[in-house]
């Protein structure tokens, strides 16, 4: 297949771990964090970890959409679905996260009309079959997922659909990752950058990582041999004391990311002042809502919204494991109170999220041998 | 996904994925694609084109 068998060649896999191991400084620990959900589900698919030396660490970050989600905007959702006469419509995922009673698969079992799209073009369709009904679609994700919500809801406009609304739960990356570096609990040695947002934005709003804090980033793809050259041209920087932004992803992510996409995001949303984060907290300028020119669009002004806070499950350590400061097989409950089947943190919901992958792919093992 | 077929006005195209599964496809970000090219589609938007990588 195109595109596909040539990054997953077992040969040039071997080549590249040879070229990683021949990098690394006996006695020298690397810590790598891969910021993307994706990065991590592939990591553990293809057993990538497996290829590098034990004294290269890969680090997950907290790059999983449906992870970030905090309870209380469960909790919101849920609220909406049960409004009089709504069709509330999410992502596949979004729909076993767990808020602080119950999830919105729950909430659905429990009578509230909640449909499953593939994307946001799917819940106006719904909106546009069931006119009178109100339509609420939850919007969630990087900035990957956000211009597709942007130009559905332009089409909404330019179609006339009135009964089709937003709830905007979009986040932005480079926030979170200048917190992570803030954080006096985290030593990193570099990062994989996240392959498919940087389609979007491009790979100049990562310039301030080398810049501001000494560390190297590439933005990566999501093969096994992607991954594999991302550590390589990583430990490549660092042999060499070099530290900026290099781009092994050149086949899909321009340089200056998709202008056409920023434009209509910058049309369409602003930031919010603060967003609040699972695990992290709020975190300022972190979050999207929609601008004031598309406000009859925005489900937050069209019905009222708790905007309910809720302190993380005691048990759960999802924000340890999204800030790398823990590996999921750390975490008290994982495995056991904890399972894809009945999560209780989101890490384990999405299958970008670490906890998910690591139990998945059966990566219980807490030693490596030595390449 | 492979782009089957286009609709020009309405800013869409036909496309198979992998699978043999058909979805319409939003293609404004990627402007213009033809059949036969391959896109990067995340949730039903084509973010990036093979033709184009």
């Amino acid at each position: 297949m195109r595109f596909v068998d040539e990054f997953r060649d077992a040969e040039l896999g071997r080549a590249l771990a040879a070229e990683i191991l021949s990098l690394v400084e006996p006695g020298r620990h690397y810590k790598v964090m891969e910021v993307c959900g994706g990065h991590t589900h592939s990591i553990y698919k293809y057993g990538v970890d497996d290829l590098l030396p034990a004294n290269v660490e890969l680090v997950h970050g907290p790059g999983c959409p449906v992870c970030v989600i905090p309870m209380g905007r469960v909790d919101d959702g849920i609220a909406l679905a049960h409004e009089e006469g709504v069709i509330f419509t999410c992502f596949g995922d979004m729909m076993r996260v767990p808020g602080s009673r119950g999830s919105l698969l729950e909430a659905k079992a429990e009578g509230a009309d909640i449909r499953m799209v593939y994307s946001p073009l799917d819940a106006l369709r719904i909106a546009k079959q069931n006119p009178d009904r109100e339509v609420v679609f939850f919007a969630i994700g990087f900035e990957t997922t956000a211009p597709s919500t942007a130009l559905t809801l332009k089409r909404a406009r330019m179609e006339h659909v009135s009964n089709f609304s937003c709830m905007c739960s979009h986040v932005t990356i480079v926030p979170p990752l200048r917190a992570l570096l803030e954080s006096p609990d985290l030593r990193l040695d570099g990062f994989i950058g996240p392959g498919h947002v940087s389609t979007i934005v491009g790979a100049r709003p990562f310039e301030f990582i080398p810049a501001d804090y000494d560390k190297p980033v590439v933005i990566s793809g999501f093969e096994p041999l992607d991954i594999l050259q991302g550590v390589q041209m990583i430990l490549r920087q660092l042999a060499e004391g070099r530290c900026e932004v290099e781009n092994q992803y050149k086949r899909v992510v321009p340089y200056e990311g998709n202008l056409r996409a920023l434009e209509v995001m910058a049309e369409v949303f602003e930031l919010r002042p603060h967003f609040e984060w699972r695990g992290l907290g709020f975190i300022s300028h972190s979050g999207l809502r929609i601008s004031e020119a598309y406000a009859e669009l925005d489900s937050e002004r069209r019905f009222t919204v708790p905007g309910v806070r809720v302190a993380d499950p005691k048990a759960c350590q999802c924000g340890e494991v999204l800030k790398g400061v823990i590996k999921p097989w750390e975490c008290k409950v994982f495995g056991t109170a904890c399972t894809p089947e009945r999560p209780i943190g989101t890490c384990m919901v999405s299958s970008e999220g670490a906890c998910a992958a690591y139990y998945n792919y059966g990566r219980f093992a807490r030693e490596r041998e030595v390449v | 996904m492979t782009v089957v077929s286009t609709d020009r006005e309405r800013g869409l195209a036909l496309c198979v994925g992998d699978d043999g599964r058909r979805a319409s496809v939003e293609t404004a970000l990627v402007q213009p694609v033809q059949p036969g090219d391959v896109l990067l589609v995340h949730a039903g938007t084509a973010i990036a084109s093979g033709a184009a990588a």
